[in-house]
């Protein structure tokens, strides 16, 4: 019969707990025991754009993009037309949001 | 405990198998590509992985319960009991990279400041994001048997894929971008942060387990599981 992951975890504990407990430990030997530097990284997160027929586009939105294109188009292909659809629609949900967001921003910094 | 295993059998009881590998291998080395040009190796290191690891032990143990198992893909690797394709591995390393920069992106418009609420946020819109993107995939995969749930699965089910699994999406995505936000914005040295990275999966497994764990009870006690 099959199990959730707590349950297959709990039945095998002696497996799992001396790999978490090790871990704990080193984390924490890492953590206190060691110098932290005094510098602080500012992330540039413009130069993740790429300019593609004078448009500016995230190179994440891009890589998202083609995932959400050629799982579309496998979902198609597949005769699998409705939840592609549908699941398609959910899936343009953060491309819509990023697209949005970009917009408002933009509109914000030329007034 | 740990053993790798060759198929001879690519894509038996599967449909547009090579399709799929072939969408995650591009992506993958692109993002590994991209992400060693832009922040170098040891940062590649801790973006890639940490997931690697704690995907192949989430995935193994997902398995061996007998929940789902995977058929027609050539490398299986395993380390409690359940053969994981190495594919699906890289998958998840793609998939924590890609919604941890797309939460990055969207977060940084909205609010600017770098504390514990941002770090939050964008762990939250990443696992959103994850959840959004496998609504499309999870059902494809299941029809095509990229990956096969069984059928004696009970609860609320999209497309024969069990809502835990979206719940299960979420509570990866969201507790390992935390661990990475939070060690990639440490001050300690670069080599201390990858095994940061490494020996801190056991504090974030833990966390994943008993979240994922509580909200199945939940589920279960509701009568939705």
């Amino acid at each position: 019969m099959e199990k959730n992951l707590a349950q297959f975890i709990l039945e095998n504990i002696f497996l799992f707990l001396p790999i978490v407990i090790l871990g704990i430990v080193c984390t924490v030997v890492l953590m206190f025991i060691s110098k932290k530097e005094n510098r602080t990284e500012v992330e540039n997160l413009e130069s993740d754009f790429k300019t593609i027929f004078r448009i500016r586009f995230n190179i994440y939105f891009l890589v998202y993009l083609f995932i959400w294109i050629v799982i579309l188009i496998i979902g198609l292909f597949s005769d699998f037309i409705i939840p592609t659809m549908i699941g398609g629609i959910i899936a343009t949900i953060p491309l819509a949001l990023l697209i949005l967001v970009d917009y408002k921003t933009k509109k914000l910094k030329v007034r | 405990m740990f053993f790798i295993e060759i198929n001879q059998n690519f894509g038996e009881q599967t449909k547009f198998l090579a399709a799929f590998i072939a969408l995650i291998a591009i992506t993958w080395v692109f993002l590994v590509y991209y992400s060693y040009k832009r922040h170098g190796t040891k940062k590649t290191i801790v973006y890639f992985l940490p997931i690697i690891i704690a995907s192949l032990i989430i995935e193994s143990v997902g398995v061996a319960s007998g929940r789902y198992y995977y058929s027609g893909y050539i490398i299986y690797l395993s380390v409690f009991g359940g053969g994981v394709p190495l594919i699906i591995i890289l998958a998840w390393s793609v998939n924590l990279f890609l919604f941890l920069n797309l939460g990055k992106h969207f977060i940084s418009k909205i609010y600017q400041k770098r504390n514990y609420v941002q770090i939050f946020l964008i762990s939250s819109v990443a696992g959103l994001f994850g959840v959004c993107l496998d609504l499309l995939e999870d059902p494809i995969a299941h029809y095509n048997n990229w990956w096969i749930w069984e059928e004696t699965l009970k609860g609320i089910k999209f497309f024969e894929v069990p809502l835990l699994n979206f719940i299960g999406w979420f509570v990866l995505i969201f507790f390992m971008s935390i661990a990475t936000l939070l060690i990639e914005r440490s001050r300690y040295s670069e080599n201390r942060k990858i095994l940061l990275s490494i020996s801190s999966l056991s504090i974030t497994g833990v966390a994943i387990f008993v979240v994922h764990g509580l909200i199945g009870k939940i589920f279960e006690f509701v009568g939705i599981s």
